[in-house]
């Protein structure tokens, strides 16, 4: 209903005002958020918290837990959906995410690694080791599509078969370890739990790279409209998608290095963003970024408050949430035309 | 315009958290390090899987990660106030004996952070395996030691109920628990009947594998202790095997840990090969209870696995 309100609103009101609501709505739902959880705090106490006046162990479980969360939930969400959105419009295909270039399946693999071979490795391994299969998976694909002028009809190919690469060597190793799978599993499907200030401050480079992507936008407008005509109007188009591709593949492996490989995320808020702004990169990118952080903080706001205090792993709710969400997109979009 | 709008919200989201910036109990740590000095003032530093941990005073509100842990508090008759138990209540009934009342702080992997620093406990005993990655998070919440649980051996088990029982001081009680347990072991070594040359294979069956548990496992190197001949020798606690191995190696005994529903074996019995096995020709095949054998370890736990294993080799 909401969205279809929204639908309606695009034609007369300024995108400002739709990026402004948004921005409002994550501050809601944020305040929603630090509420929810195996220990249940209200509104009224939140309030006082945020004042100074609350008990010491409500503010120990907001200060260290619920406050860290959500910063990641936010700079996670909109980071995959940035890049989901980016690889949209330099592959000029709408399926485009970041797991069909194969940059998560390299760090998934790199993490199982990590997980079943080494498990007395020390934490930091584990996003490192994530960050290096995702940074090794797109120096590949880059070398392949180097000398093909990077189409973007090769680029996913390669991608894809790359992934694949990496999805045979995951099952390979769950089905020789059985005991590690579930904690594979955790890792593979992605969670906040446990994501404290120390991965806040692994994501700082984000809050770079997602004003830097954005600022890129108009270039982006130009590459979508084919090749021809981008070279036409002065653009390198090659050097240009290169270096769109790039900044997001760092963006996708520092967001996957630290919450796992969450899915859906990149793929479903540049269609839902899309449907609200239009296909102007200059406000579908803003716009998919902030709903990526509004599904990721959902997702991780139910995945704790729904059965506590077992956790929910947010990338199962972004795939319950989103998958039929997809298909119902898929649908309506077909009816249009 | 809208990059800016992007950075704006992440600034107020900074601003937002900023004033309220990680924070430790340290208030409350204060408080109890004054009264605790007042009483008595012997702080202990115990040395655990990953470092040292001071402990102020004789710990009493406990939080336990992994069940042998609770085996071990329950041996020293401590009755843990958070268990992460899966949420499976009647697994710790049976764990314990009976009913204890506890707070359950979630899955042995994924543990709510939350309800443990809720709990207010004085000490958290954490796993080397499944927890080190927490270590700091906890070790924020409580004094925190880790200690090897999930895929420790039997040797390793004891240690780390040395540990706690330093932690806990009660070293000369678990010594004296330690002896009787030793007594224990040996009494039913002398009473197990089955040849010594006989080999034993303890195994865990799941709806698509058989994973024997060799000497260096927990219940491998029970069984060992036990006097009895475990059929895998090997470094590798756990073998994955195919039936075609199973038959190569063909145990004397096979005491089978059976997951809920389908199982792998039921396919295997189809199987002419399965009848070749001395296990199967001799009716030597045993169902043993997989949270006991398997999951739970600990001095009480080994004891009820020895007195199964003389109650079920014994029969003949």
């Amino acid at each position: 209903m909401k969205n279809k309100q929204k639908f309606m609103l695009q034609r007369n009101v300024h995108p400002n005002l739709i990026l402004l609501v948004l921005l409002i709505i994550i501050l809601i739902l944020s305040i929603i958020s630090l509420g929810l959880g195996a220990i249940y705090i209200t509104p009224s106490e939140i309030i006082q918290n945020l004042i100074g006046e609350g008990t010491s162990s409500q503010k120990f479980i907001l200060s260290n837990y619920r406050i860290p969360r959500i910063i990641i939930a936010i700079i996670v969400g909109s980071g995959l959906a940035t890049a989901g959105a980016i690889l949209q419009g330099i592959l000029r295909n709408p399926l485009a995410s970041p797991d069909v270039i194969g940059v998560t399946k390299g760090a998934g693999l790199a993490a199982v690694i990590i997980i079943v071979l080494f498990p007395a490795s020390p934490i930091i391994y584990l996003p490192l080791a994530a960050f290096i299969g995702a940074a090794i998976i797109a120096v590949i694909l880059m070398l392949f599509v180097y000398k093909k002028g990077a189409q973007p009809n090769t680029l996913a190919l390669v991608g894809i078969a790359l992934g694949a690469i990496c999805q045979a060597g995951i099952e390979y190793f769950m089905i020789k370890f059985p005991d590690d799978v579930s904690a594979t599993l955790l890792w593979l499907t992605g969670s906040l739990w446990a994501r404290g200030w120390d991965q806040v401050y692994i994501l700082l480079p984000c809050l770079i790279l997602i004003p830097l992507l954005i600022g890129l936008t108009s270039k982006l407008d130009i590459l979508s409209l084919g090749d021809d005509i981008a070279t036409g109007l002065g653009e390198r188009s090659k050097f240009l998608r290169y270096i769109l591709l790039g900044v997001s593949v760092v963006l996708i492996g520092v967001c996957v290095a630290t919450v796992g490989s969450i899915g859906f995320i990149g793929l479903i808020a540049p269609h839902i963003a899309r449907r609200i702004v239009g296909s102007k990169f200059k406000v579908l990118l803003p716009a998919s970024a902030l709903f990526g952080a509004i599904l990721l903080l959902v997702a991780d706001s139910l995945g704790r408050g729904l059965f506590p205090p077992i956790e929910i792993p947010a990338g199962i709710i972004t795939a319950v949430i989103g998958a039929p969400y997809f298909l119902y997109l898929l649908r309506s979009e077909r009816k249009k035309t | 315009m809208s990059g800016l709008s992007l950075i704006l919200l992440l600034a107020i989201m900074m601003v937002l958290t900023g004033c309220n910036a990680p924070q430790n109990h340290t208030d409350t740590e204060k408080k109890e390090q004054t009264t605790g000095e007042a009483k008595e003032s012997k702080s202990k530093t115990i040395k655990h899987e990953m470092g040292e941990t001071v402990l102020k005073n004789t710990p009493k509100k406990i939080v336990t990660l992994e069940l042998s842990f609770v085996d071990s508090l329950n041996t020293l008759d401590v009755n843990p106030i958070g268990i992460a138990d899966d949420n499976k209540k009647d697994m710790i009934t049976k764990l314990v004996g009976h009913d204890i009342d506890y707070t359950s702080v979630g899955t042995r992997e994924q543990p709510s952070l939350e309800v443990i620093s809720s709990l207010q406990p004085d000490l958290i005993i954490a796993d080397a395996e499944r927890h080190s990655a927490i270590y700091k998070d906890l070790q924020q919440i409580a004094p925190t030691i880790v200690l090897k649980s999930r895929e420790s051996t039997y040797q390793d088990n004891l240690d780390s109920f040395k540990i706690i029982a330093e932690a806990l001081d009660q070293k000369e009680a678990a010594e004296k628990r330690l002896g009787e347990h030793k007594e224990i072991i040996n009494e039913i070594n002398s009473k197990l009947s089955l040849d010594t040359n006989l080999t034993v294979l303890p195994a865990v069956v799941r709806d698509t594998s058989f994973q024997a548990h060799t000497t260096s496992s927990y219940d491998g190197e029970l069984l060992e202790q036990l006097g009895l001949k475990v059929a895998i020798q090997d470094e590798q606690p756990y073998v994955e095997m195919s039936l075609e191995q199973l038959v190569e190696i063909n145990p004397d005994v096979l005491l089978l840990a059976n997951n809920e529903g389908k199982l792998l074996t039921d396919e295997w019995k189809e199987n002419p090969l399965w009848k070749d096995l001395k296990a199967v020709k001799n009716d030597q095949i045993y169902s043993v209870d997989r949270d006991l054998w398997t999951r739970f370890r600990g001095i009480i736990s080994a004891e009820a696995i020895a007195k199964d294993t003389l109650a079920k080799l014994n029969e003949k």
